[in-house]
């Protein structure tokens, strides 16, 4: 294996208490040389409804939709639901979570976390004698 | 009523489903996590449709989308959404860890029971959302017919 996995690697800790029933976001992690990116489908969340929180390393990101709009009418379809999102990452140690920026467009959240100086790789320059 | 192509939603199969859904989630709900939206199959995007007497209106799940990537037509009493799901992962210089969301052309067609005015058509994107709403025509509008009591 050319990559570790453990870097936001699903985990079982749970700082927030997971909700009951949830659905799990489909979501995209990868990462650069200078950050890790996280993009997560969360359709019909709005802002105030979202948090995001890093505890122990473990990222949790959760979005819980707002008030139901009474849809009058006969059900003809119904193939999807509201409910919340819930989804729990672990970390490496070494991301800064302090300059975490988060985005909320059209459904989809979107997370950089900057790597640390230590985390980022380094030109080592080889000397010829 | 029934409708071509489309997961019964209404009817003694969908009372089933419901049970079967039940009773599974009561055996399994606390320890079986799906990954990813809970969908009918493979059918993109997942879309809820409702009727009242004048109009049925759509919402469909396209996250990530904007207008710009989505078209919408009415033909007939046919409803067409089709668009594009663009990549968003760097193409170089970048390891993968998680590739969940999908990407590509999609296209998804739901026949209306009744005739629709699609000169009415009203859509709107909203959190990853488009909703749709299409007025019947005049004919289909469910009428009162006054009853007389006979001499």
């Amino acid at each position: 294996m050319a990559k570790p996995i453990d870097v936001a690697v699903e985990t079982n800790h749970d700082p927030l208490e997971p909700p009951e029933s949830y659905f799990v976001p489909a979501t995209d992690v990868y990462e650069t040389a200078d950050e890790l990116t996280l993009v997560a489908e969360m359709p019909g969340i709005k802002p105030d409804g979202l948090a995001v929180t890093v505890e122990d390393n473990v990222l949790v990101i959760r979005g819980r939709p707002g008030a139901k709009s009474e849809a009058g009418g006969e059900v003809l379809l119904q193939e999807f639901t509201a409910g919340e999102f819930y989804r729990a990452f672990q970390l490496p140690a070494d991301y800064d979570t302090e300059k975490i920026e988060a985005g909320l467009r059209q459904g989809v959240l979107t997370l950089r976390l900057p790597k640390s100086e230590r985390l980022k790789p380094r030109r080592i320059e080889v000397k010829v004698d | 009523m029934a409708m071509k192509a489309w997961v019964p939603a209404a009817g003694p199969l969908a009372e089933l489903q419901r049970e079967m859904n039940r009773v599974f989630d009561s055996v399994f709900g606390r320890h079986f996590k799906p990954v990813g939206r809970i969908r009918s199959g493979y059918v993109y995007p997942p879309t809820n449709v409702r009727e009242t007497d004048d109009a049925y209106t759509l919402e469909c799940e396209v996250p990530g989308l904007e207008m710009a990537d989505l078209e919408v037509y009415v033909t007939g009493n046919q409803l067409t959404v089709s668009g594009s799901r663009k990549r968003t992962i760097p193409e170089e210089e970048v390891t993968l860890h998680r590739h969940e969301r999908d990407t590509g052309r999609f296209s998804r067609a739901v026949t209306l029971p009744s005739p629709v005015d699609s000169g009415g058509t009203e859509a709107t994107l909203a959190d990853g959302i488009l909703a749709i709403r299409i007025p019947k025509t005049e004919e289909a509008k469910p009428k009162r017919v006054e009853v007389r009591v006979g001499d």
